[in-house]
């Protein structure tokens, strides 16, 4: 019998599978921007997980923390990108 | 044979989210094994999109059409939704001024290069 929730939590440990490889990228990536980019694609990652795994819980207060999340990679971005440009943040 | 409306509605959430985590360990597995910089900005967008803002969708659905939460999933139905146009706003963002400051500064190598069309001038 196949419910709902079985396929979500199958779906939880593809979610692991993938942020074990986005990890293998952020510690041997050759340049800054390598490991920025895989920084991001595992933010993002981590925030749907967040959320994922708030449904399996039924513990909705989980979700708010993924915006909080994905606003600071965002900075994080900008940041990193001012610092490779050589500027100050409010050129 | 009376069919529950919520129940369709939790599978249709739960099989978007299952599509979002088949896009996302796609995008990993890109980001594993693409040669370059500019081209892993690929991977990092099928990652980022398909799997991040579709799940959240689908996690939207699935949480208005659970009744075991009581009136809070009202309250994370639209938490999900906010988060994904949050992320859908903000991801080709971040990734397009990583992108542009990675090719001005020359930090990241352009080796496997079929064609450049920043070469040509137009600085600016």
């Amino acid at each position: 019998m196949v419910t709902p929730e079985t396929l979500v939590a199958a779906s939880v440990i593809v979610y692991i599978v993938a942020l074990t490889l986005y990890t293998v990228r952020v510690v041997k990536g050759p340049t800054i921007p390598d490991r920025i980019l895989a920084v991001d694609a595992l933010t993002y990652d981590l925030a749907a997980l967040i959320a994922v795994i708030g449904l399996l819980l039924r513990s909705p207060l989980l979700v708010p923390s993924a915006i909080v999340l994905s606003l600071w990679v965002y900075a994080l971005d900008l940041y990193v990108a001012k610092y490779l440009e050589g500027r100050e943040l409010g050129d | 044979m009376v069919i529950d409306p919520y129940l369709i509605g939790r599978f249709v959430g739960a099989a978007i989210v299952l599509v979002g985590a088949f896009y996302d360990l796609t995008g990993s597995i890109g980001m594993l094994r693409f040669p370059n910089f500019f081209t892993r900005l690929h991977a990092a967008t099928v990652g980022a999109i398909g799997g991040s803002v579709l799940p959240m969708l689908g996690v939207s659905i699935y949480a208005a059409s659970e009744p075991a939460l009581g009136e809070y999933r009202w309250f994370m139905a639209g938490a999900s939704a906010i988060a994904a146009l949050i992320i859908l706003i903000v991801a080709p963002a971040g990734t397009h001024v990583l992108a542009r400051a990675a090719y001005r500064s020359g930090t990241a190598p352009k080796e496997p290069c079929t064609y450049d069309a920043g070469e040509e001038g137009d600085e600016r």
